[in-house]
């Protein structure tokens, strides 16, 4: 299924060249979780980060559905 | 004496009779300093029911028992005062380099009372205190008259003044320090526009005496070498300051965007973080001292929105920027510069011509009325907003009243989204549940600056709340406005709390700047006594709203009765009565949300 990944600022730079505006589609197996489709990239994934599903907060283990939305920003930072 | 002067500047602008007052050193420990000492004074002199821009308000700028000491981001102050915008508590921070050299002239507040019968200015160089005249710099804007009065005192010396915003009462009037940085929220440039005091220039070496200067070194040593490890790993402070910040608000969909019609914005990316780095910024620029160095040095090199300064913020772009529809970030570049020229707050001027904007778009306003159309969007509209607001001229007048008085004259109040009558910042609370609680109880009207739980609701520090849920909102909002006054009162930025001393274990905060404050003063603090000083100031605050009339805690129509239409968070309002009365408990208040005669004594405070 096809889903997105968006990286919001310093994150953006672990994606690779092709990535719009810090999105990048994935083509990825039913099954894939919130966690999966994010730790294939070279991010923290533990309190330094935050991860969103279509802008919500979930489980990393939820698991992924077509056209959904996967962000994740640093957690270092404020505003 | 360590860490505090005690000393108080006190300058009747009526009289123009000066006075060196000694600060009582319990007072000063039990109301730590900055926004506590302020409040303290202001309660006990002033009368709360006073007319703000009236020569009985008082007029306060207050620096921290940390300014202008080595602890990290130690150089702030606040200016605090009875707000004409909002009827309540004023208290606007500020950072850059004048709070410090205000410290250094070996007074911890400066006092203004009553009103010059012409334009004056302050300045002080230690035990040199002078009222001079300031007629060749009214009219002037921030920039100008900065230049101006360091020819004639000193380029050593640094200047807090007023724009024409000030000067015409307009009641988002900002008071810009060093140019760039703004003591912005509530009309607090108006009340010293009231006073007919356009600056205040102070200089001086008198660092304050600390009490244990060696440790006070190593810890900024040590928190100087933790930022040099979070810049290596790439941190969004340095790189992108608050300018990343409208990506991440767009994702959660509490961006506000065209008056808080919406919670996302199609065009995020014409004016995000990335869009600014890669177009008009120089580079980052610190306040005095400060590690982080979190602020924007920019400019746009050509055509018409031509102007190079610092800025703009995330709070600047959520309000002139995606507050009003506006995705030209030239020109949204540029109205920034404007405002902090013409002295002006970025929140509450955007979310003005906003308001105005719906109510154009909807017919309440007439193009006739306004002299040109004001559509959404429309960038070079809404910067000839802002010069006629600072100005007073034409609709500006009724601009430079604010949404609330706005919208309430031209028959739509609905439109408003104001608590206390102040413009909501950048989080829209429907899609943020605890910051909806906050702005519905803050001293100051709606503010985040208060106590800014969009930090765990939002950016995961220390741990990601979920913002749509009320439970345990009532805890988190009275956590961190305690933990924001503080702050706010010791004299340091609230960076550095978000940074090092925001945590799961709710004490962190107090222990780290308890410590801080007795390398500083020798007080002796305990984190229990720190956090109890602060919300010793926290009610004391909400004492002086109870006096003046400013009782209501709630929120505005479209917060709670108009759904979001789009995003994460659609269909949500404001929850707030699942979350006031529970507040109101912890709070130690009554159903009404007015300090008990228990709680009050509980703090030593006067009933």
């Amino acid at each position: 299924m096809r889903i997105r990944v968006k990286m919001i600022a310093n994150y953006r730079d672990v994606l690779p060249p092709e990535a719009q505006h810090g999105v990048i589609e994935l083509d990825v197996p039913q099954g894939t979780t919130v966690y999966d489709a994010v730790a294939r990239f070279p991010i923290p994934l533990n309190d330094e980060s935050v991860v969103v599903l279509n802008g919500l907060t979930v489980e990393l283990s939820t698991p992924l559905q077509e056209g959904d939305t996967v962000t994740a920003f640093s957690a270092i930072a404020g505003g | 004496m360590y860490g505090w002067h005690l000393k108080l500047l006190r300058v009747n602008l009526t009289t123009k009779k000066i006075t060196r007052e000694e600060i009582d050193p319990k007072i000063a420990r039990d109301y730590l300093g900055g926004r506590g000492l302020a409040i303290h004074y202001l309660y006990k002199e002033m009368n709360p029911m006073a007319d703000a821009l009236s020569p009985e308000n008082i007029l306060i700028f207050a620096t921290g028992p940390l300014t202008a000491t080595p602890a990290p981001t130690g150089n702030r102050y606040m200016v605090v005062t009875k707000s004409p915008l909002t009827g309540a508590l004023a208290h606007s921070n500020s950072g850059g380099e004048f709070p410090t050299w205000m410290k250094r002239t070996g007074f911890d507040l400066f006092l203004f009372e009553g009103k010059s019968a012409e334009p004056v200015y302050l300045f002080v160089n230690e035990d040199q205190v002078e009222l001079r005249n300031a007629a060749h710099v009214w009219g002037k804007d921030t920039h100008e008259t900065t230049d101006i009065l360091k020819d004639e005192t000193s380029q050593d010396a640094r200047v807090a003044c007023i724009g024409q915003a000030g000067e015409n009462l307009a009641l988002m009037a900002a008071i810009m320090n060093d140019k760039h940085r703004a003591a912005a929220r509530s009309g607090v440039g108006a009340v010293m526009g009231s006073k007919n005091l356009k600056a205040v220039v102070a200089m001086g070496n008198k660092n304050p005496a600390l009490h244990d200067p060696e440790g006070m070194r190593a810890l900024s040593v040590e928190t100087s070498k933790n930022v040099g490890a979070d810049v290596k790993k790439g941190s969004n402070m340095r790189i992108y300051g608050t300018s990343y910040v409208p990506q991440v608000t767009n994702t959660l969909g509490i961006l506000p965007t065209r008056n808080f019609l919406q919670g996302t914005f199609e065009h995020v990316n014409n004016i995000d973080g990335d869009a600014l780095k890669n177009q008009y910024l120089i580079r980052h620029t610190p306040c005095y001292r400060c590690p982080l160095s979190c602020g924007r040095l920019t400019e746009v090199p050509d055509g018409k929105y031509k102007g190079k300064g610092e800025g703009p913020e995330y709070e600047t772009i959520s309000s002139l920027g995606t507050g009003c529809g506006v995705s030209n970030l030239a020109a949204l570049v540029k109205a920034n510069y404007l405002c902090n020229e013409f002295g002006m707050d970025t929140i509450t001027t955007g979310m003005t011509i906003a308001a105005a904007m719906e109510m154009y778009e909807k017919g309440y306003i007439s193009e006739d009325v306004i002299g040109m159309p004001l559509k959404f969007g429309d960038h070079d509209a809404m910067i000839e907003m802002i010069k006629k607001m600072a100005h007073s001229e034409g609709f500006g007048k009724d601009l430079a009243q604010g949404s609330y008085r706005l919208a309430e004259k031209y028959g739509h109040p609905e439109i408003a989204v104001t608590t206390r009558k102040q413009e909501f910042p950048g989080y829209d609370p429907r899609g943020s549940q605890g910051m909806g609680l906050l702005y519905a109880t803050s001293n100051k009207g709606a503010s985040h600056m208060e106590g800014d739980v969009a930090y765990e609701e939002v950016f995961g520090v220390p741990v990601k709340e979920n913002p749509l849920m009320t439970e345990g909102k009532p805890e988190l909002v009275k956590h961190f406005e305690d933990s924001f006054a503080l702050m706010d009162s010791s004299g340091v930025c609230v960076f550095v709390g978000i940074r090092y001393m925001f945590n799961k274990d709710r004490m962190i905060l107090p222990q780290i700047l308890s410590e801080m404050m007795n390398l500083s003063t020798g007080a002796g603090y305990s984190p229990e006594e720190a956090l109890k000083a602060a919300e010793r100031v926290y009610n004391l605050e909400r004492m002086f709203l109870m006096k003046a009339g400013s009782t209501e805690d709630t929120l505005p129509y479209r917060m709670l009765h108009e759904p979001l239409p789009d995003g994460p968070a659609k269909g949500k309002v404001v929850e707030l009565d699942k979350m006031l009365p529970e507040f109101y408990k912890l709070r130690g208040w009554d159903e009404k949300g007015y300090p008990t005669k228990e709680k009050l004594a509980e703090l030593g405070l006067p009933a």
